[in-house]
């Protein structure tokens, strides 16, 4: 069977990160993704980590990882000449994926909008194309503050932390992977090609694990005390005999099977922990029963003991964990794909899972296919010699 | 003008909480027909039947109020429906029938042993597609186990790097990104079922797993153990390779006075030299200068820290923001929720949302993650209240004005939790 987008070209410039996430789904799942790169390669290349901490633009982790099944063409697009090759190939694409400042991301959208017929097409900027904000520049750090998320993920008073190393814009990237599809699906019914702008803070904003609308409706900042709430527990992390796990039981039914889990039945009818507003001022009680059990078992026997009564627990794993968990194991959630320089690497596996649909192919090198695209876009061969020796190919 | 990149596709939600629900709105933003089936008689997790329980002040029932539960459930209709019941099960299929995409978040397992497993789907709905997004999956040995976003977290590697690289796990806060993530994947997801049906004529199930869906977004994290043999450390704002790249104290702004903060950075000599000039210093990128090259500065952390904590001192977090920004340097303020409403980014797009909602009130919500032309998505429908389209979908489904009053009176269908 055929990858389910199979005949779905999509076309990505900029060489940011962002740019990458956003087309590394539509590749996996069948695209024919052209990744337009500068000269120098795309930015996204110079991402660490690199095997042996060696680094060079075939071996960064984000470009083995994100770039996968993509084909690579180098054009200069500041250039009329790079600029009109971009154009023939907007014609022959469903979707464009572009990150650029505000005014070269208008005179790409001019060349592609003129396109026939026009690809959908889809900008990425950190805060849209208007003033005052449109010329700031950013990177995953001011980005992750700019949208407000940042400011939750601390404790009051305290330095306030981003999430992973560019966790935001890749999550700004999926968000174009997502409005980008539908704008895919939307021009095969109605033959309209849409423009969508997808603000990076808008993005991170305008999704869930947000709480600028929290503070709206209760009327006050959510407390920002740590990991563990000592109001409404057990919620956050809590030690065990090898580690730590994650709870979010301090809500019923949860609570209930939590007592019942640690062999406490009783406690779920203790005056201390009826209600939540009682409950408030027991935390220390509730941890002469929680503490102790906790600490005689292993992360493992928590997390399967208690998940068995249906408690929502995990366990706080490290990388190297998580890579041999046995559900990772069982499903298959790692993968080895070729790289670039012909070797091999671990990669994730599938965001989703429908059979005969999903496949990691090596990422490109940089120019790899830039004949191959400009022959089969039309241009001679000299012509083409001319464009590389002008600089505007590569 | 409403967006019509999804018109006339059907989609049923079935989710509770964050993920499901969020790309239940994403979905209908985009055009299609959204309706969610919510849990009757037992309240959904995100409406609190008692106020004091994140409910916003206003009249009426407080799980109408809920900043949670209104944060994720735009743009759909409402059906409440006790699925556990024949009738209740019989109301369902028919919905199927009408309907291109069934989504549902519940533990692996919960839909089959009530009826609603694929071998059933696909016998009785061939074109439908049926997507099951678990915490772990649909498949494996942590099937039926449940989570919110911030077990995900744990157990994806995350939340080990998150935390002060000074102070113990336990002071390091529960984050549900995964729901971000699993939403936007599950929009991706119902889309390429639908493409799939295009080349097969029918529909497909789909197995999302949020915590795989989250991993691949993690790609350097993985790296430094499968391609290094490194655990990340918890490097908090630092980047072991830019310099300066953290947080820093401001003197007061719209986050307070005690509790602003400005994020710098510059990634290279370039930026370093705009963030020296706004600094007042423009020497330090003079050639000479101990900082003015990439190894100078890696190996001055500790002090251009300092000195750059001694320039965050000396004005606002918006001012200082302000001026390494006009000089061509990395800087944002950490916005405060209050602040988001006085963004003059959003105020020039107007990208704040102002609904009106019977018992919320008036509330600004944040706008879409996207903007599209020429058909915008639109903010049709605010948060349904409990049931509040029950009639009129059960009427589209062809039940008659009696049937639907006896599902009532049988409590499959209601309009209130909490009584009887």
């Amino acid at each position: 069977m055929e990858q389910p987008l199979a005949g779905i070209r999509a076309i990505e410039v900029g060489g940011t990160l962002a740019a990458a996430a956003a087309t590394k789904t539509v590749s996996d799942f069948g695209a024919d993704v052209v990744k337009v790169e500068p000269p120098g390669g795309a930015s996204m290349r110079r991402l660490p980590p690199f095997p042996d901490d060696a680094p060079g633009l075939e071996r960064g982790a984000f470009h083995v990882a994100l770039d996968t099944g993509k084909r690579s063409v180098v054009l200069d697009v500041e250039t009329p000449s790079g600029r009109e090759v971009l154009a023939r190939l907007g014609a022959t694409a469903d979707l464009v994926v572009l990150d650029a400042p505000p005014e070269a991301a208008e005179r790409l959208l001019t060349a592609l909008e003129r396109c026939e017929p026009a690809p959908n097409t889809v900008v990425l900027t950190p805060h849209g194309l208007e003033e005052p904000l449109s010329g700031r520049v950013e990177d995953d750090l001011s980005l992750f503050a700019a949208s407000s998320r940042m400011r939750h993920h601390s404790i009051t008073g305290e330095e306030p932390l981003r999430y992973a190393p560019q966790a935001a814009t890749v999550q700004w990237g999926a968000t174009a992977a997502a409005a980008g599809i539908a704008a895919v699906w939307g021009r095969r019914q109605d033959g309209r090609a849409r423009r969508i702008e997808v603000a990076g803070v808008d993005a991170l904003l305008g999704n869930v694990d947000t709480w600028f609308l929290i503070w709206q409706f209760v009327g006050a900042e959510m407390p920002r005390q740590g990991g563990q709430s000592k109001l409404a527990y057990p919620a956050g992390g809590y030690r065990c005999a090898d580690g730590y796990v994650t709870f979010a039981a301090s809500n019923e039914p949860f609570f209930s099977r939590l007592c019942g889990g640690i062999g406490h039945p009783e406690l779920t009818a203790d005056p201390r922990f009826a209600s939540p507003l009682v409950k408030a001022e027991h935390w220390a009680d509730f941890m002469t029963y929680l503490g102790p059990w906790l600490e005689s078992r292993t992360r493992d026997e928590v997390f399967t003991t208690l998940q068995a009564h249906g408690v929502m627990v995990a366990p706080i794993l490290d990388v190297s964990e998580v890579v041999q968990d046995r559900q990772a194991l069982a499903r298959g959630s790692f993968v080895e794909v070729g790289t670039p320089e012909g070797g091999t690497a671990t990669v994730a596996g599938p965001p989703f899972r429908l059979p005969e649909a999903w496949e990691a192919r090596a990422a490109p090198r940089l120019g790899e296919h830039t004949v191959e695209v400009m022959d089969a876009l039309g241009y001679s061969r000299s012509e083409q010699v001319a464009l590389f020796r002008a600089g505007a190919t590569g | 003008m409403t967006a019509e990149l999804l018109a006339g596709i059907r989609v049923v939600e079935m989710t509770e909480v964050w993920a499901g629900p969020m790309a239940g709105s994403f979905l209908g933003d985009l055009g299609a027909d959204v309706i969610k089936v919510e849990s009757f008689p037992r309240n959904s997790m995100t409406r609190p039947l008692v106020a004091g329980l994140g409910a916003g002040e206003g009249e009426g029932p407080p799980y109408e109020r809920s900043g949670i539960h209104h944060l994720s459930n735009r743009n759909k209709r409402n059906l409440t429906l006790n699925v556990r019941c024949e009738s209740g099960a019989e109301a369902l299929h028919r919905l199927l029938a009408s309907a291109d995409v069934f989504f549902e978040g519940y533990s692996a397992g919960t839909v089959e042993r009530i009826g609603f497993g694929w071998d059933v789907l696909r016998a009785r709905h061939p074109r439908l597609s049926y997507i099951a997004m678990p915490g772990w999956g649909a498949e494996g040995p942590y099937r039926g186990y449940v989570t919110l976003g911030s077990g995900l977290d744990s157990a994806s590697g995350h939340t080990a790097v998150r935390g002060y690289p000074d102070r113990p796990m336990e002071d390091t806060p529960p984050i549900y990104h995964s729901d971000a993530t699993g939403a936007l994947t599950l929009v991706f997801a119902a889309i390429t079922a639908l493409l799939r049906r295009e080349q097969t004529g029918e529909g497909s199930s789909v197995d999302l797993s949020q915590i795989e869906a989250m991993t691949w977004q993690l790609p350097g994290l993985f790296a430094e153990w499968t391609m290094n043999r490194r655990l990340p450390e918890r490097l908090g704002n630092r980047d072991p390779h830019i310099v300066p790249h953290g947080c820093y104290r401001a003197a007061g702004g719209e986050a307070g006075p005690d509790d602003s903060w400005v994020v710098l950075a510059a990634e290279d000599d370039r930026q370093w030299a705009a963030l020296a000039s706004a600094a007042g210093n423009p020497e330090w990128a003079a050639d000479g200068h101990p900082w003015a090259t990439v190894p100078g500065r890696l190996g001055a952390r500790d002090a251009i820290d300092g000195a750059l904590r001694e320039f965050a001192q000396s004005d606002t977090a918006e001012a200082i923001a302000e001026r390494v920004q006009a000089a061509g340097a990395i800087a944002a303020p950490v916005i405060a929720p209050w602040s988001v409403l006085s963004d003059p980014q959003h105020a020039a797009r107007q990208w704040l949302q102002t609904v009106e909602h019977p018992h919320a009130g008036v509330k600004v919500f944040a706008g879409f993650p996207w903007r599209i032309a020429p058909d915008a998505s639109s903010w049709d429908r605010t948060c349904g209240l409990v049931g509040e389209h029950n009639a009129e979908v059960l009427g589209e489904l062809g039940y008659s004005g009696p049937e639907i009053a006896a599902l009532r009176q049988e409590g499959v269908i209601g309009e209130a939790y909490g009584e009887g």
